[in-house]
């Protein structure tokens, strides 16, 4: 439906994109295009077939607008039921809980969690990570993967294992270095105390 | 609902006052709401009202469904499972309505 949605939308604004440039080209005269609106206009029946047209095109753009629309809006979750009732918990709600792990594994600078479930309930968590310093890249991804599962796992009482995927993006040490040599120069030419005073010649 | 001396109504919003109170005893709770709806509501002054909602059939049957933050490092299903009881307990003590369902909708962890 959604296909159906977008070359819908694709074939109007190509219509209309090529009515534009007819009309810029001057194929088309101003004197055609009233003659051909008189024309419309003129006869019962044409008058009724263009009234029956656009309002059959306004209530496709409008189921189209919604099929389109209501995929975007649907909320993902994931959810289980208890005696009391139904209790669904926001998948961006497992994202908070990952993006609080920063704090646990130091070596992270950035961490953008993106989690999904399957339709058997299973979840994935697609990581994007920033290091901070040239680390041992599978020990930390190994541990992250652990951390991160065993977090889920706890947080949603659940035994089965979730899929974690690991995307590093960049590693920033950079910073780290230029900060160490910055301190290294401090250092070697320390501050000579109440230097900068200028004799002043009257 | 009837009374001896004549028919008491009770409004969704005193449902929902009574289920939102009710789930932010709970430890583990760190806000009710934290969804679209209950933001922009809480943005125009209305916290309490907009943030559970209720919905209440024609056999005076209540289904309730109350957005959550949770607090980080809390069992997700054992706070939602305790939030439920105790809004059951809170709803059917204070107003004798039969509580169909209590739905818990985790929006968010917090601190």
């Amino acid at each position: 439906m959604r296909t159906i949605g977008i070359v819908f939308y694709t074939t109007i604004l190509m219509l209309i994109g090529t009515a534009l440039i007819i009309f810029s080209l001057i194929k088309l005269q101003p004197q055609d295009i009233t003659s051909i609106l008189i024309s419309l206009q003129s006869s019962l029946s044409s008058r009724l077939i263009i009234g029956l047209s656009g309002i059959l095109l306004m209530l496709i753009s409008f189921s189209l607008a919604q099929v389109i629309l209501g995929g975007l809006q649907r909320e993902k979750t994931i959810a289980f039921n208890t005696a009391s009732g139904q209790v669904t918990i926001a998948l961006s709600a497992i994202e908070d809980l990952i993006r609080r792990l920063i704090g646990i594994v130091p070596e992270i600078k950035e961490l953008r969690p993106y989690v999904c479930a399957t339709k058997k309930g299973s979840i994935i968590a697609d990581l994007k990570v920033v290091l901070k310093t040239e680390v041992n890249i599978p020990e930390l991804t190994g541990r992250l993967q652990d951390i991160v599962k065993a977090k889920i796992q706890e947080a949603l009482g659940t035994e089965e294992q979730p899929f974690i995927k690991i995307h590093i993006m960049k590693i920033a040490g950079h910073e780290d270095r230029d900060r160490k040599r910055k301190e290294i120069e401090k250092e070697e030419f320390p501050k000579v105390p109440f230097t900068g005073y200028g004799v002043r010649q009257n | 609902m009837q009374g001896e001396a004549g028919q008491i109504k009770i409004h969704k919003n005193v449902i929902a006052s009574i289920a939102s109170l009710a789930a932010a005893e709970i430890e583990g709770v760190k806000a009710v709401g934290g969804d679209f709806r209950s933001g922009l509501f809480e943005l125009m002054g209305k916290k309490f009202l907009w943030a559970v909602g209720v919905e209440v059939n024609k056999n005076e049957e209540v289904r309730v469904k109350i957005p959550l933050v949770i607090k980080y490092g809390y069992n997700i299903p054992e706070v939602a499972n305790k939030v439920q009881e105790n809004a059951r307990i809170s709803l059917e003590k204070m107003t004798n309505l039969s509580i169909k369902e209590i739905n818990v909708n985790i929006q968010g962890i917090e601190k």
